[in-house]
């Protein structure tokens, strides 16, 4: 089994990056074969996930439904001397996101047609991109997480920067600076964590159960090291941030360890969601970024944050995440109402869209970060599950939306070669087929039900009441500015009697290449809009897990803090108040 | 003592090869035609060439043993030798700058100045 | 038949009759453009489809009646047949003085639930699409497919205009012609069977969140619809603002359902078995226990939510606990006396009336009702079908369906905003000029009723309205669309005298006229204690009624409620009899048109003829074996009165009283006068014309002008808030541009500086040191060139002086 997940996911992960190794060997003067291959080797990477999903071989890596563990997980050593493992797996939290990854950027291959410049040097990095994407996903060791996001990083510079439109240098160099900002917090916070990990505070079935080790006896053994273990394993991380007072200690300004790193990994994870105030690299990269890569950067790029949340400043820092859970969820509504008044005010049909993906976006964080497992509540974990899974469900959504919707305004951009919404109208007479497709694609962001948007934000939003009653009625606003900004622009673009820019005689019906890249997305949004299970069902149980282990973490542990720092309180409160408590 | 009155020695010796030294020495110093240089050149080392023979030598000295022994003596022949190649090298620089300038005068042979 | 069958027969029927229309959409979807010649087989097969529907629907009514025999409400105890799934019956003494009988039971209403399928479970937390069909669902579905089959007919000759290319007088291009377009026959009828399928969902569901989820389906189809012209700007702005001003009321509706949802944890009308053997109770008997009489009774995760200290309390002390349920009973056993102090009686008045909110957008009442007028942008069957039968009563209908959980505050709430709307809207449509706006505000209107009746704690009344309305005003609107199709302009003064020429549209129209006055013989006391008339007649003498019954028992609230039913009355009488004089009698005001009037093709005029025969025919009753009412009556949850928690004064009768010939006779007789009131008026003004309608339009200009511009609630919406919401949108896109990446930019200028000044540093410092090291060596080496002179002669001096020198001084120190 084991063996089956190491071929299987190293394969996924790493076959387009020998893919762009093979382009190497391909001249450049045949771009359509460079492109066919390259579609060829994500199509061979989506068939692969595909596989893995539905595909019951033994000899395959399979991913089972229903259960809620790491799966397929496999760990090689990698750099001994600092306990870095090669070690992937996937559960419900990361599988999902890995088939969004591979179908999205087989989509925005075949998207990448109209690319005509240094086509050989666009493919590698395209795909060593989706290398990295895939690794960041799937990658269980913190290290190897962080090279992968690196990884990720570097292509992306370079397809906005020398692909893009003519502000190109600027977006790039601002994209490529604020993710790296986040990523120097997420590495000083990895270090942090690292040096204050030790694997001997773990019991031997926690250390098997992390992927540690194999067996007990090994376990054992790295019990009994006279030094300190470090370690890089997420999963062993996770358990010692909820079963161990490790990272507790008191790190800097009375916060302890956890909450600097809760803090500083947040920051990082933020940037990339992106959530206001740090949002504004969004806009700028993707109205530069060609239509392929702005797909890929709101299909993918943008779950990344949402992903890290979840699989590691919550489990990881739970203390922190609990007590900084109002600045997570009042980030994610702020988001919400500031992305979507934004797009309300754009001219720019790109820069609407990308601040639609600002507003959206803020679901996710609200639904992450609605901690209503407290006393207040006997610890009923079932509203914060169904804000998370609304999260994550809100992830996969906006990963078919926002896409499609980055496509649609790239179809119309190719043919008439502006963005001007005050420029556009009656397309819809024009070419009826496409633009009916850009209705049922906006009408998916817009959340009408029946369409995916809907799912992730209603349950999202009907999970925060029991947090706070504030929250809930800001989130519930937000679906009149949505309709609004949203209505608006297809009225300005779509409807009405006659196309008012430039090029209007270059505006043709949509071509059979780009209707099977809509086709599939708006398809993808009606189904999962009507049977949200077909995610739920591979998600749910791992989501579930999570916030059981949070909610049961609250219970036993955390509530004893908090009557401590009550009783401290008071104790201090009385002195103050009653001199004479002092005397007694 | 009088060196005169005394019978052959060393020191005899040693004073010719020191005044073929400083012949030597000057001939080199004053003449401006390269030949002249050279000869000068030949003139010290056989200056030098005397000293190692004299003083190799057994017979002129008291003890009947001499210093340097037979060493001096292959030094004497090295010399000699060296003394050859150096005149053929130095003669064909000669000829050399003969060609490119005409004239063997050495002053006029600056061109390695700094 | 046993209740078993129906419980298995019912979904499928109804289901059925739901999903046709959906297999419609998708087809014309696919393939309309290529169905017959352009796209003409669309029409047959969305009609094929709701006529099927249709007949599914009379045959799951026809099942019902059978199985469940209808009673008169005034007779004997309903059935005892219940759903063989739950049965929770609960007799209790109800001790109404006035009632025939005195006494009579409270049960559960009948009803059949279920889950189709699960959208998403957590924990007990569960999100479905289920059904709950009821006596009214099944009338709603027999409604409702029986109108939308006659539109459909009628709309296969009314939209036959878009079978070929249209050309659209309304819209001008910039080169200065009129819009050329090819026709969009087959689109038409694929909203129209996407509007079907939706509002049937919507009838059909069985949670909340389901009907929520067709709650926005049906908008997004009225959206579709008004905009149908799609190169009007007035079209697309039209169904802009509908679909926005029904989301500001979804954000109500959203916040109900958070409070719904937080405090209960269920989105189920009824009591559903689960899959495990044990039962779920749904909001309605959680609200409404049975064994508590039906009294309102604040569920048990409402009341927790507004105590979370105690639960705290408790979980705290528990938490060691291994046992899970210890805390939880411990829980349960605290609760009893806050609930008896009314806690998260407040969550179950912010649940009522966000739930209300949304239908005030559906529905649109005051203050949300501005966006239907303008809806009537789209083409008149859409107006008829969407915006006056069906879709704009889901807000009634929901209403009605959650009665159950409304508070007495809350229906109060819903009492004033129908008592409002119905005059507001009553009296803007005196000035509209344009037949279909009439109309519209004429629906606004009733709709207010139909809110006041439920409101005023008339249940079956304001649903009863509901349906008869729903057949009068949708033959009102096709009588209109017929009249616009004739004329091609929807302005009545340019109309008059068309009955000669279209003989079928006028006479109808009459009967639709009369039907929504509530024409009918008032009732005569020992004679006839009912009266007799039109289907208007029964309901809005009901609605009349009950609003004088609860007049009687809250003297300030019942008095103006009641003020204004009857006030509306009359002035509906006025304007809807000013449309049909107007409209048909009297001298033509513009022979162009006059001339070219024709009658329409019979495809168009028989769905009238149907129409007006159910308008007349609809509320009448046969006891025991047919009436609206007494089948409502099996869908009634029992809705004892109530005294409001915070308003201990508001009491509600119950709403049999209101059938008490003593309250009857009044209400009836009220209705009556003020109706032939309003009548005579419109007559005098535009039947005989003794009055000059002009000159009264002079007398009272500043009452006009108000009335004319819609008493300045668009452009009070737009400076309170459209403007501001742009302006918010300019300030943060500024604050995006300036503020943030004016901050980000800058931090890189400076950093750019930064590293200008580092540079200055390293040019001139550091590699100052660096190089003046290498000047001096240079220097130094180049002070040293002179000695080499490339002189032979002078080297050679120079070692002898050199050797010389060297000689003497390690001789001199040596010696030294």
């Amino acid at each position: 089994m084991e063996q089956s997940a190491l071929i299987w996911l190293s394969l996924i992960v790493f076959l387009p990056a020998l893919g762009a190794l093979a382009l190497v060997a391909i001249p450049s003067d045949k771009p359509d074969v460079i492109k066919l291959f390259s579609l060829g080797v994500t199509v061979a990477v989506f068939l692969a996930t595909c596989v893995v999903a539905f595909g019951g071989a033994t000899d395959t890596a399979h991913f089972e439904k229903g259960v809620a563990e790491m799966q397929d997980a496999f760990s090689l050593p990698w750099i001994k001397s600092f306990n870095i493992y090669y070690f992937m797996g996937m559960d419900g939290i990361s599988f999902t996101l890995v088939m969004l990854t591979a179908f999205v950027t087989m989509l925005s291959m075949g998207a990448s047609w109209s690319i005509d410049r240094h086509v050989k040097a666009y493919c590698i990095l395209f795909l060593l991109l989706e290398t990295g994407m895939l690794g960041v996903f799937l990658a269980l060791d913190f290290f190897l997480f962080y090279v992968f996001w690196e990884v990720m990083l570097l292509p992306m510079y370079f397809l906005i920067g020398v692909w893009g439109g003519p502000r190109r240098e600027y977006a790039a160099i601002k994209f490529f600076l604020y993710t790296l900002l986040g990523s120097v917090f997420m590495l000083i916070a990895i270090l942090i964590l690292y040096f204050n990990s030790d694997l001997r505070e773990l019991s031997a079935d926690q250390l098997v159960a992390a992927h540690v080790v194999d067996g007990v006896d090994a376990a054992e053994a790295i019990r009994s090291e006279p030094k300190a273990q470090h370690t890089f394993n997420i999963l062993a991380l996770s358990t010692m941030g909820q079963h161990t007072q490790l990272f507790d200690d008191e790190l800097f300004l009375g916060k302890s360890l956890q909450w600097w790193a809760f803090l500083l990994l947040l920051i990082g994870f933020i940037i990339k969601v992106p959530a206001v105030p740090v949002h504004t690299w969004l806009p700028d990269a993707h109205v530069e970024a060609p239509t392929p890569i702005s797909m890929i950067l709101a299909g993918v790029l943008l779950k990344m944050g949402g992903y890290g949340i979840i699989r590691i400043c919550y489990p990881i820092c739970p203390d922190a995440a609990f007590d900084l859970a109002w600045l997570v969820t009042s980030i994610g509504v702020v988001s919400m109402l500031y992305g979507a008044f934004a797009a309300l005010a754009q001219k720019d049909f790109k820069r609407l869209v990308a601040y639609s993906s600002v507003s959206h976006m803020g679901y996710v964080m609200l639904g992450i970060g609605v901690w209503s497992a407290t006393a207040g509540n006997n610890y009923n974990p079932e509203y914060w599950q169904m804000g998370m899974n609304g999260a994550m469900f809100q992830m996969i959504a906006h990963g078919i939306s926002s896409p499609g919707m980055f496509f649609m305004v790239g179809v119309i951009y190719e043919r008439v070669h502006h963005r001007n919404l005050d420029e556009f109208g009656g397309l819809f007479a024009k070419s009826p087929v496409y633009s009916g497709i850009a209705f049922g694609i906006f009408f998916a962001g817009l959340g009408l039900p029946g369409l995916c948007g809907f799912i992730g934000e209603v349950f999202v939003t009907l999970s925060v009441w029991n947090y706070s009653h504030v929250l809930a009625v800001l989130s519930a606003a937000t679906v009149i500015l949505t309709a609004g900004y949203i209505l608006w622009t297809l009225q300005r673009v779509y409807l009405g009697p006659e196309y008012k820019g430039p090029h209007g005689d270059h505006i043709t019906p949509i071509n059979g290449r780009e209707l099977a890249i809509a086709a599939p997305l708006l398809a993808l949004a009606i189904l999962f809009g009507v049977y949200p299970r077909a995610i739920f069902d591979y998600m749910t149980p791992s989501v579930n897990k999570e916030v059981e282990d949070l909610a049961g973490w609250t219970r036993a542990t955390k509530e004893s803090r908090l009557l401590e720092q009550r009783v401290e309180l008071d104790r201090r409160r009385g002195i103050e108040n009653d001199p004479l408590i002092g005397e007694e | 003592m009088n060196p005169l009155l005394e019978p052959v020695g060393v020191s005899h010796f040693m004073a010719v090869g020191a005044l073929m030294f400083v012949c030597g020495v000057v001939c080199m110093a004053t003449k401006r035609n390269a030949l002249g240089v050279l000869m000068g050149i030949e003139l010290v080392l056989n200056g030098a060439n005397i000293n190692f023979v004299a003083l190799s030598s057994s017979f002129l000295s008291a003890s009947g043993k001499s210093g340097l022994g037979l060493d001096g003596q292959f030094i004497a022949l090295f010399v000699i030798v060296l003394a050859a190649a150096e005149a053929a090298v130095a003669l064909a620089i000669t000829l050399n700058f003969y060609n490119n300038h005409a004239t063997v005068d050495v002053d006029r042979a600056d061109e390695l100045k700094g | 038949m046993d209740t078993k069958t129906l419980a298995s027969l019912l979904p499928i029927l109804l289901g059925i009759a739901w999903l046709l229309p959906l297999a419609s959409f998708t087809l014309i979807v696919l393939f309309g453009p290529r169905m017959g010649k352009h796209g003409v087989g669309a029409s047959y097969l969305a009609t094929l489809a709701i006529v099927s529907g249709f007949a599914c629907s009379v045959v799951a009514l026809g099942l019902w009646m059978w199985v469940h025999p209808l009673s008169s409400a005034h007779a004997a105890a309903p059935e005892e047949s219940i759903d063989a799934a739950r049965q929770h019956e609960a007799v209790v003494d109800h001790g109404a003085d006035g009632h025939a009988s005195g006494h009579h039971e409270l049960k559960t209403p009948i009803y059949y639930t279920g889950d189709l399928y699960t959208l998403g479970q957590f924990g007990k937390l569960k999100v479905t699409i289920s059904f709950y069909i009821d006596a009214l669902t099944v009338g709603m579905f027999a409604m409702v497919t029986l109108i939308a089959s006659c539109i459909h007919f009628y709309a296969i000759g009314y939209m036959h205009d878009e079978l070929h290319d249209v050309t659209d007088h309304e819209v001008v291009l910039s080169d200065g012609h009129h819009l050329h377009r090819p026709g969009r026959f087959h689109r038409f009828f694929q909203y129209l069977s996407l509007f079907c399928f939706s509002m049937l969902g919507l009838v059909y569901a069985g949670n909340i969140a389901m009907v929520f989820v067709f709650w926005e389906l049906v908008g997004i189809c009225s959206y579709f619809l008004i905009g149908f012209y799609i190169e009007r700007k007035s079209a697309s702005n039209a169904a802009n603002k509908a679909f926005i001003v029904n989301r500001v009321g979804d954000f109500g509706m959203i916040i109900g359902l958070m409070a719904l949802w937080g405090g209960i944890g269920t989105f189920a009308f009824g009591d559903m078995e689960e899959p495990d053997g044990t039962t779920s109770r749904g909001i309605f008997s959680q609200v409404r226990d049975a064994e508590n009489g039906y009294k309102l009774t604040i569920p048990d995760g409402m009341v927790r939510a507004t105590v979370p200290e105690v639960v705290e309390e408790v979980a705290v002390d528990h938490r060691n606990n291994p046992d899970p349920l210890a805390a939880e009973s411990e829980i349960a056993s605290r609760l009893s006396t806050y609930r008896e102090q009314h806690y998260g009686y407040w969550l179950l008045v912010i649940a009522g009336v966000g739930i209300f909110c949304g239908c005030v957008g559906k529905s649109a009442q005051f203050p949300l009702h501005v966006w239907l007028p303008d809806a009537m942008e789209g083409p008149t069957p859409v107006s008829a079908l969407v915006h006056s039968a069906t879709m704009v009563a889901a807000g009634v209908y929901l209403t009605g369906r959650f009665y159950p959980v409304f508070t007495p505050e809350a229906r109060l709430v819903i009492a004033y905003c129908g008592a409002i709307t119905l005059f507001l809207a009553a009296t803007i449509a005196i000035t509209a000029t344009d037949i279909k706006r009439v109309l519209a505000y004429s629906t606004v209107s009733q709709l207010g009723y139909m809110m006041l009746a439920l409101g005023v704690g008339g249940w079956v009344a304001g649903l009863f309205h509901l349906i008869t309305h729903a057949f009068f005003k949708s033959l009102l609107f096709l009588c209109s669309g017929s009249v616009i199709h004739a004329c091609h302009t929807n302005e009545m003064p340019k109309m008059g005298g068309l009955l000669k020429k279209m003989p079928w549209t006028g006479y109808t129209m009459l009967v639709g006229c009369l039907a929504i006055i509530g024409a009918g013989l008032p009732p005569v006391f020992g004679f006839w204690p009912f009266g007799f008339g039109l289907s208007g007649f029964y309901s809005k003498d009901s609605i009349i009624a009950q609003a004088y019954s609860f007049w009687t028992e809250n003297p300030t609230h019942g008095m103006i409620l009641f003020a204004a039913a009857a006030g509306g009355a009359s002035i509906t009488a006025f304007y809807m009899f000013r449309l049909w004089f107007m409209t048909f009698i009297g001298p033509p005001r513009d022979h162009h048109i006059y001339d070219h009037a024709h009658e329409s093709p019979r495809i168009m005029y028989l769905p009238l003829v149907i129409l007006a025969f159910f308008a007349v025919v609809i509320g009448w009753t046969w006891p025991g074996v047919w009436g609206v009412t007494d089948l409502l009556e099996q869908a009634r949850w029992p809705a004892e009165a109530s005294a409001g928690v915070l308003l201990p004064n508001l009491h509600y009768p119950d709403e049999h009283e209101s059938h008490v010939p003593a309250v009857h006779l009044v209400a009836g007789l009220t209705a009556f006068s003020t109706a032939l009131g309003g009548f005579l008026l419109a007559t005098v003004f535009y039947g005989v014309r003794w009055l000059n309608a002009a000159e009264a339009r002079q007398q009272f200009a500043p009452i006009y002008t108000f009335l004319v511009n819609k008493w300045y609630f668009d452009e009070l919406y737009d400076f309170l808030w459209v403007r501001p919401a742009h302006v918010v949108a300019g300030v943060v896109s500024w604050f995006d541009k300036q503020v943030i990446d004016g901050f980000i930019n800058n931090l890189a200028r400076w950093t750019r500086g930064l590293a200008d000044i580092d540079d200055l540093i390293d040019r001139y410092f550091v590699d100052g040191l660096v190089n003046l090291t290498a000047a001096w060596t240079w220097s130094f080496g180049n002070s040293l060139r002179g000695l080499q002179t490339g002189k032979l002669r002078q080297y050679v001096m120079l070692i002898v002086i050199g050797t010389v020198a060297l000689t003497i001084i390690i001789n001199f120190a040596s010696a030294g």
